[in-house]
């Protein structure tokens, strides 16, 4: 079931051997930290190559969807000597819970790092219950 | 150790049986260790690649300021230093999931040809460090007229 929301997505490798860089369209996992402070969660994802203006993140249902797209275009004229990894599309997909205000996720991409900010929801954020004496 | 079994076997069985230990360790020595992905894995992963007229390095550094960014060349080796800084969150957050990396890191690499060191430019775009060094002129192609005697 491969469709342009949730394409296959591989393992970024290293490539041990010489090997020339193609391959239009593949789809690699990008690393995510997550980590939660008393108001928000934040997710960071490293996709390096990808700027503002060729990534998609998308709420559909209870899931995240993010797409980032990295142009090969660079390499029309040289030649591959040596090479490590491959430059590919990232893709990752996450499922939140309703603790989340849907409506005010934030996102922003710097240096090829994707921050999303996932705001709690009202009713799961810690608050403090006070005792009314009688 | 006790009593053995005695194996009435031939006198070069027992060749075979070392042969066979021998395999087994060479095996466990050759085997690399079976880490996933980045672990294993040199930091920055970089491409190199070459045109006529440049030498390009390419090294996937997502979240990095360039105050901490130090690129050398000395002759033919390219040296990029680095620092990875933790975000600093508040002291309240927790991590629930933590893939990234982060740290010092250092490696210098061997060019494919000799540069023109002092025309060596870099640049910063997306999380993508490009390195641009221009051929020296000795690297570059020369014509050979021959003249006619």
């Amino acid at each position: 079931m491969e469709t342009k929301e949730h394409p296959t997505v591989g393992k970024k490798k290293i490539t041990p051997d010489k090997c020339v860089v193609t391959g239009k369209g593949e789809w690699y996992f990008p690393l995510s930290d997550i980590y939660e402070t008393p108001d928000n969660f934040t997710i960071l994802i490293d996709m390096p190559g990808v700027g503002n203006e060729n990534i998609s993140i998308d709420l559909r249902g209870s899931e995240l969807v993010i797409n980032g797209e990295v142009s090969q275009e660079a390499y029309t004229d040289e030649k591959v000597v040596y090479n490590e990894y491959n430059i590919g599309h990232y893709h990752r997909h996450f499922v939140i819970s309703d603790a989340i205000n849907r409506d005010k996720i934030e996102a922003k991409i710097s240096d090829g790092v994707l921050s999303l900010v996932l705001p709690k929801a009202e009713h799961v954020k810690p608050r403090k219950i006070e005792v009314r004496t009688e | 150790m006790g009593l053995m079994k005695w194996d009435r076997t031939g006198p070069l069985d027992s060749l075979t049986h070392i042969q066979k230990e021998m395999i087994d360790l060479l095996d466990i020595l050759s085997s690399t260790p079976q880490m996933e992905g980045y672990a294993s894995m040199e930091f920055p992963p970089i491409i190199v690649s070459a045109n006529e007229e440049h030498v390009f390095v390419r090294a996937e550094l997502p979240g990095i300021q360039i105050a901490d960014l130090d690129i050398q060349v000395v002759d033919d080796v390219l040296t990029i230093k680095g620092e990875r800084k933790l975000v600093t969150v508040t002291a309240k957050a927790t991590y629930l999931r933590r893939e990234r990396n982060y740290g010092t890191f250092a490696r210098s690499i061997m060019l494919p040809e000799k540069v023109d060191i002092e025309r060596v430019s870099a640049s910063y775009k997306n999380g993508v460090l490009l390195v641009k060094l221009p051929k020296a002129a000795e690297a570059k192609p020369k014509q050979v007229m021959i003249q006619k005697a």
